[in-house]
């Protein structure tokens, strides 16, 4: 029966050196992404089987699609009216889950103009795989 | 034994201290962050340290593989094997 | 040891039998039954994502259906089994006791199983094998749930009383000369994965009850329509099943520490740390089952937290990996099928689990969250390492089982087959979900990247039908034909290697 020797311990301390590499990194930048600017506009998203609504602040409502204006911050405000969705707009890598009788808030800023896929990323039932939307970027 | 635990202890403070500044030191928040690039790059960079790794472990598998197969010319039978016993 | 097929006995008295050789060739026959089922299905699965547009299957329901059953039968007609048929076979031999501790609670575990598995597979579910309220509550077509639900909680029992045996017949059975240090890992890795089986599964058995209830209409623990929280079931959920990841990886390392000094001609290198990674595990298990859950609108704090306890899990995984490799270090290594698999499944137990640690910094939850990065990573998990060790040392179990060799050449092929069709299919998942394709969904729109790389999965998806066509040809033709083993040292390894694997089954 063997036992340890040194460069096992060496070879642990590099692992938890490396640990703590990735673990400083991502709490990081996690602070980074999780801090909302004061100006964000705040868009109302909800998730139903199976599509997505979505109201701006101005109360103008849109399904299915979403107009935004480049350079502008926006705050999603995600919530459901039956069973779990998966907010996501892989392009930006926006994501959080819609849960009914919750809101869950996550905010970014597009900066490019175009028309981005927005998806469902929880099992959601008989048409998860097609619960898609469209987000279209303004250049203004 | 414990000259051993010093020195790692001593290694692993000298990597970790510089790391966690590092990463601490970036600034806060401005105010339109570009949240895709950051993270986007964090995943590379932890992609390069994962591949970085696995390139050492991998190799080291490949290679223990290679030299210590049986039917390798300079494989010799192990102490163990000589002793009859385990 | 048994030998079934030498001196053949009547099927029923296997079947009514508690001796623990008997018992475990039932679950090793029946986890590989179940295998194959699940293979089949993923087959199925993969034949529909080929490419845009249904191939094979006609609706989305039945492919809802056909993945959750897949996953189900996997994790729980498969891993489970095949892990509890190897414990009964070694443990007891392992601890110098003459069986398990219970050798009627050990049958009665085992003839649990089948009746689960009929509910399941009749049933067939649709809401993936984590039964996420509140659509299995308010959604899910009945009686396929209530199905799954009664299956899934007859198999927590018998997983539960399973592992009470393990524990009493290590802990308490065990040879008095034979001190707790110098129990081989083998038998260590059952006593820790038994003991996270008690400490965890009691929670997810509290979850299906209440979901349960939940669907009857009588609460509404789950349902926020009448005041419930979702997320409280996703809590209790992984609260069991993240732990059950190394419930299912634990006997699996235990397993390739079987093999690997062995097939090395080396001792272990360090049984102290085997033991100490192990008892490190089966702690740790239980401090990241949230980070399942980043996504569903955690503060910063509960993220931290988690992906702490996520990453504490890393250095003794990675402990057990140093330790196989010294082992192999200066060891005159003979590559039969069994060494194969077990070096193949620690190769890609490193992959998953620098899968794993990219994965548990909390923003690349971000990008991958549900998507296909977590199918590819988990597959190499469950598959890449717990699935190679199992096959490894089903291989490894064979002569002693049947009495009889395996053929050499077709175990090599199998290995290859698998091992190469595994990398094309799990490393393809990983870059799939980072070009954004969600997991659980029966199809997709046209986008180039994503058809191509859907293509290219189901393509290694069938290169490893094709390698377990073979290992099943092998096992039946072997069983009945093969050459007779040497029993004394089936693999040509030399020196004394040996537990006492000449004891016999007293019905012989």
């Amino acid at each position: 029966m063997g036992h340890s020797n040194w460069p096992e311990w060496i070879y642990v301390a590099v692992v938890v050196a490396l640990l703590c590499y990735v673990g400083a990194e991502a709490w990081n930048i996690e602070n980074l992404v999780e801090h909302v600017p004061e100006d964000a506009e705040v868009i109302k998203v909800t998730g139903q089987q199976w599509f997505w609504s979505f109201e701006h602040e101005d109360g103008t409502k849109e399904i299915g699609e979403l107009h935004l204006k480049k350079d502008h911050a926006y705050k999603f405000e995600i919530t459901s009216k039956d069973v779990n969705h998966n907010f996501n707009i892989h392009e930006y890598v926006v994501l959080l889950d819609a849960v009914p009788g919750q809101i869950n808030t996550v905010w970014f800023s597009p900066n490019e103009a175009g028309e981005f896929d927005i998806q469902c990323r929880e099992y959601c039932g008989l048409i998860h795989y097609n619960m898609r939307a469209l987000l279209i970027v303004e250049d203004v | 034994m414990s000259k051993v635990f010093h020195l790692s202890i001593i290694i692993a403070t000298l990597t970790i201290i510089p790391m966690v500044s590092l990463a601490f030191a970036a600034e806060t928040a401005g105010e339109y962050l570009d949240r895709k690039a950051e993270i986007w790059n964090l995943f590379f960079r932890m992609m390069t340290v994962a591949f970085v790794v696995g390139g050492v472990i991998a190799g080291t598998m490949v290679w223990q593989v290679w030299r210590f197969r049986e039917s390798n010319p300079k494989a010799k039978p192990t102490p163990y094997e000589e002793k009859g016993e385990l | 040891m048994v030998l079934e097929l030498k001196k053949a006995r009547p099927v029923w008295q296997i079947m009514f039998s508690t001796h623990h050789t008997d018992v475990g060739l039932m679950y090793l026959i029946f986890s590989i039954l179940a295998m194959f089922i699940g293979g089949a299905m993923a087959i199925a699965l993969r034949v529909e994502l080929f490419a845009p547009g249904a191939q094979l299957i006609e609706d989305s329901m039945s492919f809802n259906r056909l993945f959750t059953t897949h996953g189900t039968t996997m994790i729980f007609l498969f891993l489970l089994p095949s892990a509890s048929a190897v414990g009964n076979y070694l443990v007891p031999i392992m601890v110098r006791y003459k069986d398990m501790a219970y050798p009627k609670l050990n049958a009665i575990a085992f003839w649990m199983i089948p009746p689960a598995a009929v509910l399941v597979w009749l049933g067939m579910a649709d809401f993936g094998w984590y039964a996420n309220p509140p659509y299995s509550v308010i959604s899910s077509p009945a009686p396929a749930a209530e199905m799954w639900i009664f299956g899934l909680k007859v198999l927590g029992v018998s997983s539960i009383l399973g592992s009470i045996n393990f524990v009493v017949t290590i802990l308490k059975c065990k040879h008095p000369d034979l001190s707790i240090g110098k129990v081989p890992l083998l038998a260590w890795s059952f006593l820790s994965s038994s003991i996270i089986v008690l400490a965890a599964m009691p929670t997810f058995a509290a979850a299906l009850l209440m979901l349960l209830t939940d669907r009857l209409g009588a609460t509404g623990f789950f349902n926020p329509a009448v005041g419930g929280d979702p997320i409280a079931y996703q809590h209790l959920f992984w609260f069991t099943f993240h732990p059950e990841v190394y419930v299912l990886v634990i006997p699996a390392i235990g397993m390739m520490y079987e093999i690997i000094p062995r097939f090395s001609r080396r001792p272990i290198f360090s049984q102290g740390s085997g033991i100490f990674a192990f008892v490190m595990l089966s702690l740790v298990a239980f401090a990241s089952w949230a980070h399942h859950m980043y996504a569903t609108g955690m503060t910063f704090t509960e993220k931290t937290v988690f992906m702490i306890g996520t990453l504490a899990a890393v250095p003794a995984s990675a402990m057990h990996v140093f330790n196989f490799l010294a082992t192999m270090w200066n060891g005159r290594i003979k590559f039969a099928t069994p060494m194969m698999w077990a070096v193949g499944g620690i190769a890609l137990f490193f992959a998953a689990g620098a899968g794993g640690v990219v994965n548990s910094a909390m923003p690349l939850d971000f990008i991958t969250h549900d998507s296909y990065w977590v199918v590819g990573h988990f597959h190499l998990f469950v598959f890449g390492t717990i699935a190679f060790g199992t096959i490894g040392f089903i291989y490894y179990l064979f002569p002693y089982v049947t009495g009889r060799m395996y053929n050499e050449k077709w175990g090599v092929v199998h290995f290859i087959l698998v091992f190469v069709g595994a990398c094309i299919t799990f490393f393809t998942q990983h870059i799939l979900g980072l070009y954004g394709m969600p997991r659980r969904i029966y199809d997709y729109p046209e986008i180039d990247s994503w058809i191509q790389m859907n293509a290219l999965i189901s393509v290694g998806a069938m290169i490893m039908l094709v390698g377990m066509g073979i290992f099943l040809a092998n096992l039946i033709y072997s069983s009945a034909k093969g050459k007779p083993a040497n029993l004394h040292d089936p693999f040509g390894l030399g020196g004394k290697y040996y537990y006492p694997y000449e004891q016999r089954n007293p019905h012989h």
